[in-house]
């Protein structure tokens, strides 16, 4: 719905129109806690500053008469904000600091205007606030498959050494925009730091103050193993080596047999140099089609048959440290690790990447992000509001001024009411009249959003039933 | 880093960054293309829609945006090689390359592209547009460009899904009422709150616009001017509508002076109200259907209320609806027996609306022979975010290589694949005499066998060369007279 005409549908008198965000709660999600990240962003870029000018306005003007075939636009409301606050919004924001972790179902962020008269504003700018909802979803399902990827690591190597690169962002050609590539692979950036969507590694240092916050190695793609010809692949993967000897490289090796190119060609032909290279110059082998557990478990065999295999110390298979595989087409991360597991090899052979089920193949009901309106002042009195609809009370919204602090048990929780104490509350104001009043560095939100011990052993709590051995995370193969 | 920005096409996927290096020696050409691939296997998912044809858009944006005119600075060159080496920890960055292009070609890229008519509708598995370098030194850029052009199938499968469903309601509108009257404000797009970022909400929403031309996100009207241009003054509409805040602000037992007010404001035009926020049900049988009767009564044809609903089941909540407001308001019956509100009032239904419930929302009115007339749809997420690039398999590929002065036809074929299949040496698509597409590989198109190639080439070595108005693309995918007489079967 379009805000444009919304000044004029409040109450008369209405001064003050307070909202907030939350990750609502819903019975049988996967999800039971959120990640909030890139309020900053879109503070910085759409509302910091002096956003609003006379041209702006005119033009505004001119469009909506068209748009709505009618004068709807509130001029006069605009060109106020540009007199009295030189184009700077009077509103107020608070938040909780980025990187937070915080339990579904409680406020993440709160909007009301600062002066009485722009009333209207607030819900003005909900449109782009909701589409936190984004970077909040990548940040998390991206976290979650870290306590996937961390348990299996830890089970079956002992510690989780290297865990913030097991999980490759591919996401980059999936995503719908630059902008969104960007957004969400900043997010990812939160919990890992390897990624191929340079976006994001540019969106961190423009917007979180991190001068390189993630990496990668030298990769083939289809193109350049085809580009030699069919019965060149061998010339192609030789290349791969000889050009790339001091890195690790990822070669694609699907691009007509990946069983053969594994026995014959890596296993094979080019096995010497294979084994020439080091741990930190492994091979790392790409398959890219086929049942992705079938396929993997299938070329890992090969591969040990070539190449042998160690036992480490919990007793898993590991390949020479010169060769790893890389998975990156449509996996389910839980089932996927956990089979590799029942067949005996350790997490540390497979690197994961992943495309569209990161940045992609997510939208604002994954974990139902909602912006209402809890609490208006009418000719000075203050009101509690909600909606509540009878025909699915889910979308009931909270009531009031809100906070969130910490509860006796010492979870977190959201006062309703205006009940909370200020001086507990840890929502954190973090923009008001234009002004930016909190820079979060990439450093502390990846320290706010590590994996604590209790993330690794303990499940997820469940709001519903519990699914399967998976956890329930069946997002990569677009069921949610 | 503000001169690197996601703009400049140094910004790329990062395995293209190593790639120049990995070709075989004394390349002188790539040459890629682009397809909605076909699914030539069963696929595991039964998908009830089927998505044969695609509309092809958005090229033109990407091209104005990201790959006209002069693209590389030495500033730019420097700060991608500075950004890369921290990357990578290593000097792969092909530095020497880029600045040959600033130096020859003044930054302008010597790609050429060509490309179906936007808005053509072709069906899947035909080449689309296809890319190739035009310096022999340039090799490796065709690969370079492809991450940033293979975003277009985002607005692809907006406008392709958006399509499938303006067929869905054509059908139905036509079986109900026997025209097509107002087909075009039938799905309105209220995604902006649910797409991943401002862009995309513009090209997303640019999208739907090829086939509709009701929208709330403002920010497509912005793209197709830009980029695309049309006559009239704006390619989209929309109406006043509320929001939940702005009832639920005047307190819970205040709904129906809510809703008195708001309607008041807009006397002239279509207003929207979202209906649920207590009790829909109450909502239209007390407040709308006797309290403030009388305001709507006196409505004309041309500014009803439009009722919202926007909680519970789609279908069941529409037909109760329209039960009681067929209460309240006794419809009449049109020429083909359908029940059709008095034309002061009608209902939009804007929750949980995607294809699939679409289909079902209107086969289940007309089962209870209520016309389509009285009816349009919302949609958001579904509309611009619940969709991939695999739901129409998008795919750019290279198929062609000149190496050591040798055309040489390349292609992947994984052998647990054959759907991933791609195609040879150098295309062009024809149609044949009976009017189908087909796509020629293998350079055959050159034997002119099959009439013109309609690929034609629209960006050249930093210039665009052809565009195409918003009006062109909205022609070329428009409806044709043959689908609809196949809807009605």
């Amino acid at each position: 719905v379009n805000p444009i005409t919304h000044y004029k549908q409040y109450p008369p008198n209405v001064s003050k129109i307070y909202s907030y965000f939350e990750c609502r709660c819903k019975k049988g999600s996967p999800f039971n806690e959120v990640v909030f990240f890139g309020l900053q962003y879109l503070l910085k870029k759409y509302l910091t500053g002096a956003v609003v000018t006379e041209e702006k306005i005119q033009q505004a003007k001119v469009f909506y008469q068209m748009h709505f075939r009618q004068t709807v636009f509130d001029e006069d409301g605009w060109r106020k904000i540009l007199e009295k606050y030189d184009g700077r919004l009077p509103i107020r924001i608070k938040a909780v600091p980025e990187g937070r972790v915080v339990p579904r179902g409680n406020v993440l962020f709160t909007v009301e205007n600062t002066d009485p008269e722009f009333f209207w504003l607030t819900n003005y700018v909900e449109t782009m606030l909701v589409q936190m909802w984004y970077p909040i979803t990548v940040a998390t399902v991206s976290r979650e498959f870290k306590k996937i990827l961390a348990k299996h690591l830890r089970a079956s190597s002992g510690s989780i050494e290297g865990l913030d690169t097991r999980l490759h962002d591919f996401g980059y050609r999936g995503v719908s925009s630059q902008e969104s590539a960007a957004l969400g692979g900043a997010a990812h950036l939160v919990n890992f730091c390897s990624t191929d969507t340079v976006a994001g590694l540019l969106m961190a240092q423009r917007y979180y103050s991190c001068p390189m916050a993630g990496f990668s190695i030298p990769a083939a793609e289809h193109s350049t193993i085809i580009s030699w010809g069919r019965s060149r692949e061998k010339e192609a993967f030789e290349q791969m080596l000889e050009q790339f000897p001091t890195s690790p490289v990822s070669v694609v090796s699907d691009s007509y047999d990946i069983f053969k190119a594994c026995k014959h060609i890596w296993g094979d032909k080019l096995k010497d140099r294979v084994m020439e290279r080091s741990e930190d110059s492994c091979l790392v082998i790409r398959p890219d089609s086929g049942d992705p557990t079938e396929t993997l478990l299938q070329v890992i065999q090969i591969l040990e048959e070539c190449f042998g295999s160690s036992v480490n110390s919990m007793g898993y298979k590991l390949l020479p440290s010169y060769l790893r595989i890389i998975q990156g087409d449509g996996i389910d991360l839980g089932s996927i690790e956990q089979k590799l597991r029942d067949e005996g090899w350790s997490s540390e052979n497979v690197f994961f990447g992943c495309g569209s089920a990161l940045l992609q193949k997510i939208n604002r009901d994954t974990l139902n992000c909602a912006f209402k309106c809890s609490y208006v002042e009418n000719n000075g009195q203050g009101m509690d509001v909600y909606k509540l609809p009878m025909t699915d009370p889910s979308k009931g919204s909270k009531k009031g001024q809100l906070t969130l602090s910490r509860n006796s048990d010492g979870l977190l929780e959201t006062l309703e009411k205006g009940v909370g104490k200020p001086e507990e509350d840890l929502l954190v104001k973090v923009f008001e009249n234009g002004s930016l009043l909190q820079d979060y560095s990439l450093e502390e939100i990846r320290r706010k959003a590590q994996l604590t011990e209790e993330d690794e052993v303990a499940p997820p709590r469940h709001n519903g039933e519990h699914k399967g051995s998976g956890g329930g995370l069946h997002i990569l193969n677009g069921q949610h | 880093s503000a001169c690197m920005g996601p703009a400049s096409p140094l910004c790329a996927f990062v395995p293209q960054v190593t790639h120049y290096k990995q070709y075989p020696p004394n390349t002188s050409k790539v040459y890629s293309y682009f397809e909605c691939r076909e699914t030539r296997t069963e696929p595991t998912k039964n998908r009830k829609v089927k998505y044969d044809k695609t509309v092809f858009y958005g090229l033109q944006y990407i091209l104005h945006k990201y790959l006209k005119g002069k693209v590389v600075t030495p500033e730019k060159i420097q700060e991608a090689k500075e950004v890369y080496r921290e990357h990578f920890q290593d000097d792969v960055f092909n530095e020497k390359g880029w600045n040959y292009i600033l130096e020859k070609y003044d930054g302008h890229l010597p790609i050429e592209i060509k490309a179906v008519p936007e808005g053509s509708v072709i069906p899947r598995g035909n080449v689309l547009f296809t890319v190739e370098s035009t310096d022999p030194e340039c090799y490796w850029l065709t690969n370079w460009v492809e991450t940033i052009l293979v975003q277009i199938w985002y607005p692809i499968t907006v406008a392709t899904n958006s399509r499938e469903q303006k067929k869905i309601l054509a059908k139905f509108l036509l079986e109900t009422s026997g025209n097509l009257t107002g087909l075009e404000l039938k799905l309105h797009d209220f995604g902006y709150r649910g797409v991943s970022s401002q862009e995309t909400a513009g090209i997303g929403a640019s999208a739907h616009l090829v086939n509709f031309k009701g929208t709330d996100t403002v920010a497509g009207i912005g793209v197709i001017k830009k980029y695309y241009g049309t006559k009239d003054p704006v390619p989209g509409f929309s109406v006043p509508a509320a929001e939940h805040s702005t009832i639920t602000a005047w307190g819970k037992d205040h709904e129906k002076d809510a809703f008195e007010h708001i309607i008041k404001q807009f006397p002239n035009v279509p207003v929207s109200i979202v209906s649920d926020s207590y009790d829909i049900y109450n909502a239209c049988e007390k407040i709308w259907g006797e309290d403030l009767r009388s305001l709507i009564v006196s409505r004309s044809a041309d500014a009803p209320l439009v009722v919202r609903p926007d909680s519970g089941d789609p279908l069941d909540t529409v037909l109760k609806v329209l039960e009681i407001l067929g209460k309240k308001f006794p419809p009449t019956e049109n020429s083909l027996g359908y029940r059709v509100l008095p034309p002061y009032i009608r209902v939009i239904q804007g929750d949980g609306v995607d294809i699939n419930t679409l289909q079902e929302i209107v086969e289940g009115l007309k089962e209870q022979k209520w016309s389509i007339e009285n009816i349009s749809f919302g949609s958001g997420g579904a509309l611009l975010q619940k969709l991939t690039r695999d739901l129409l398999n998008c795919s750019f590929k290279c198929s062609y290589v000149v190496t050591n002065g040798l055309g040489v036809n390349v292609f992947k074929d994984p052998v647990a694949d054959p759907n991933k299949r791609s195609k040879k040496g150098r295309l062009s698509l024809h149609r044949t005499q009976s009017g189908h597409f087909v796509t020629l590989e293998e350079g055959k198109g050159d034997l002119e066998e099959y009439g013109v190639d309609l690929l034609h080439t629209v960006f050249q070595n930093g210039k665009i060369v052809k565009t195409y108005t918003f009006d062109d693309v909205r022609d070329n995918a428009k409806l044709k007279d043959t689908e609809k007489e196949e809807l009605l079967k």
